[in-house]
């Protein structure tokens, strides 16, 4: 069939949008990121960079989200990736038995995140909720806690709900990851003498390696974009230690009228993420293995 | 080919045409009438006060049978949605022609940014109790009125007080002793504080009110004339560290939610809680049988005391700058504020008002009466302007309910303060 470059006008709807919902927008909160504009007055002065170099330098809570940001980053990336993992290679044939529990797992991820969060915060209540009085019921009653509360874990148990809640679509990807590993390979090694470690080890780990990468890299980015679980469970507090950058921005723009500061986060909030996802496009183009 | 791609692109420019007739008529229509029959106008009322809605569907129903050319769309918010987004409701007029806000930081941006119409020579104005209407000023002009009275106090059980021969205290040392028996008698929560979400800055009002006596205390602190890290400030956090650690708060106060907390109350688990007299309607509906009394814990000595209590004037009323229909939207203000509406929705949520005339009827509300004689203060987290400064402020009591020392949780509030500055 010859290609008429005429073709190339129905190209035009999905780039107008693509333009009026992400390019001007970003355009926007890089102009803003430079003002001293609140959101609401039609007045604004240009500021240079001093947004950023405050939020740098200067800003306490900015540095203290960011940190959070890590903590929780890091426990959901390296809990949520290995629990994936593990259901996946446990759930990989595709019996009856197995497809029910890949639903099973699967289904929080069809909840909304408020309703995850309403569930948990009532899970987690001390007074009112679940998790205190089971543990006390099974023999665990000296780890029960404020598990909001106390500021030293309130991140990493928020860090358990986003788990809990994206557990069961990361496995996905690695059944489809798993299943794409010829058999043949596990035949001939088994021939060999292979035991079931040295067949996870040197051919599973291997072959899946490019889903590993994706997998790590959209979950560090869905870490930094955990607003609305963050946000209707804790709000950031108690006294910021789980405010995260998202949520930064939210309380910058919403809370403080500080539209052109908000902006300036969250383009730093974006070259992380690019920066990131550059990383990740790096590794999955060299972790490709031909078979 | 030629003739398939033609088609196609006409195809889509007609599809475009027509979309775009129907989204202009429809544009025309929401501006114009509002939806509604030829000739009719519908004005919108945006607030966040979800739980009067039932009792604003009254009063919207009377004003619309006086006024059958004036449609009423009201619709309510979550409180803190409606705090991130109002400046975008209002702006080109899109919704909110009569639209209600919070004192403070949420008033001084919208007032900043020209968003609220200038009400003053409105005859309504005259209806509302002169002193409590001054939160709505701003540059000699009237811009919100404050249509509700709110006592920010701790609602305490007065059937549980009467049981173990408890008073509403005078002085520290009372409040202590009160909190001690209720310990004493195996009440959960002495004081059940809902420091998860709203307890902190309802709490602060009547803990700080007689440790820092100047009502400008706050601008001061934004202005960097005055610090957190002065007595006043250190004192309350540690008093409320006491009452933490001698476990009058229960088990864990940060975990606890305001509808929890309410709860909690309603089901006598608690003697007292640390909210205001807006939570008394909730508890008598969970509890009718349950009698409730309003008391502020007084830090100082009985001689020291200067404010008995606390009060706010907040859901202000207010009139959208850019509405292109604000002479019905202050017809509604007129019609809502009539003493006959006011006593509908006065009985009906167990809110006081700030306007004069009104016939108090609910037990919740003869139990708050009493107040508007006393002499209580302005709450002092609302003259608060600066968003940072406040998260800054609430922040350094979570610290402390997390075992920070009060000097040195001052210590870091104020750090946040000093930048934001």
């Amino acid at each position: 069939m010859r290609f008429s470059k005429r073709l190339y006008l129905f190209l035009i709807p999905g780039a107008l949008l693509y333009f009026t919902f992400f390019i001007l927008p970003t355009l926007g909160a890089f102009f803003y990121s430079i003002t001293d504009w609140d959101g609401a007055n039609q007045n604004f002065n240009f500021v240079g960079l001093a947004n950023y170099i405050d939020l740098i330098t200067n800003d306490i809570v900015f540095m203290k989200s960011l940190g959070n940001n890590l903590k929780f980053l890091l426990a959901v990336v390296i809990f949520q990736t290995i629990f994936s993992l593990i259901f996946a290679l446990i759930l990989i044939k595709n019996t009856k038995t197995n497809i029910f529990f890949r639903a099973l797992f699967f289904f929080p991820t069809i909840l909304s995140s408020v309703s995850v969060a309403f569930i948990w915060s009532f899970i987690y209540a001390p007074s009112i909720g679940i998790l205190n009085p089971f543990l006390e019921t099974v023999g665990l009653g000296g780890i029960t806690q404020s598990w909001l509360g106390n500021p030293d874990i309130a991140i990493f148990s928020l860090a358990f709900v986003q788990i809990w809640f994206h557990t069961g679509q990361v496995m996905i990807i690695f059944i489809a990851g798993l299943q794409n590993v010829p058999k043949e390979l596990y035949e001939a090694a088994t021939v060999d003498g292979a035991g079931k470690w040295q067949r996870f080890s040197k051919i599973t780990w291997p072959l899946i390696a490019p889903s590993t990468t994706m997998v790590v890299g959209y979950t560090i980015i869905q870490s930094f974009k955990a607003f609305d679980l963050v946000y209707a469970m804790t709000g950031g507090g108690p006294a910021f230690s789980t405010e995260i950058l998202v949520t930064f921005i939210y309380n910058s723009a919403f809370s403080h009228y500080q539209f052109g500061y908000a902006s300036a986060a969250s383009v730093i909030l974006m070259i992380i993420v690019a920066g990131i996802t550059m990383i990740q496009f790096r590794l999955i183009n060299r972790n490709k293995v031909e078979h | 080919m030629l003739k398939r791609f033609s088609f196609s692109v006409l195809f889509i420019l007609m599809l475009g045409a027509v979309l775009a007739a129907c989204s202009d008529d429809s544009e025309e229509a929401s501006s114009e009438t509002g939806g509604g029959e030829e000739g009719e106008t519908t004005i919108s009322f945006i607030h966040w006060r979800g739980e009067d809605t039932d009792s604003f569907n009254k009063i919207i129903e009377n004003f619309e049978a006086e006024y059958p050319d004036i449609n009423v769309n009201m619709s309510a918010f979550p409180s803190d949605q409606y705090e991130s987004t109002l400046q975008t409701k209002l702006k080109n007029g899109a919704s909110g022609d009569v639209f209600a806000m919070f004192p403070g930081v949420q008033f001084e941006t919208i007032t900043g940014a020209g968003l609220a119409a200038d009400i003053s020579g409105e005859e309504f104005v005259s209806r509302f109790i002169d002193q409590y209407i001054s939160v709505g000023e701003a540059d000699g002009a009237q811009y919100g009125l404050p249509l509700q009275l709110v006592f920010n106090i701790p609602v305490y059980n007065k059937t549980m007080f009467d049981e173990y021969g408890l008073e509403p205290p005078k002085d520290w040392e009372g409040f202590l002793e009160v909190n001690k028996t209720l310990k004493e008698n195996g009440v959960e929560y002495p004081i059940v504080f809902p420091a998860a979400d709203n307890g902190q800055g309802q709490f602060m009002n009547p803990m700080m009110m007689n440790n820092e006596l100047d009502e400008e205390i706050w601008v001061k602190v934004q202005e960097g004339e005055r610090k957190v890290t002065e007595d006043w400030w250190v004192k309350t956090l540690e008093q409320i560290k006491e009452l933490n650690d001698n476990g009058y708060f229960g088990q864990d106060a940060l975990g606890i939610t305001q509808d929890a907390s309410g709860t909690i109350f309603a089901q006598e688990k608690a003697g007292m809680l640390a909210m205001g007299s807006y939570m008394m309607a909730q508890v008598h509906d969970q509890n009718p049988d349950m009698e409730m009394g309003l008391l502020a814990p007084i830090t100082t000595s009985e001689e020291d005391m200067v404010f008995e209590g606390i009060h706010t004037t907040t859901f202000m009323l207010s009139v959208n700058e850019e509405s292109d229909k604000k002479e019905e939207a202050k017809k509604f203000i007129e019609f809502l504020t009539r003493p006959e509406s006011a006593s509908i929705y006065a009985n009906d949520t167990g809110q006081m008002l700030t306007l004069e005339d009104v016939n108090y009827e609910s037990e919740v509300l003869k139990a708050q009466e009493p107040w508007t004689q006393k002499n209580t203060r302005f709450q002092p987290r609302y003259t608060i302007t600066n968003g940072q400064v406040q998260d800054a402020v609430l922040g350094s009591i979570d610290s402390v309910l997390t075992g920070v020392e009060p000097a040195e949780a001052a210590e870091q509030a104020q750090q946040i303060i000093d930048q934001s500055l």
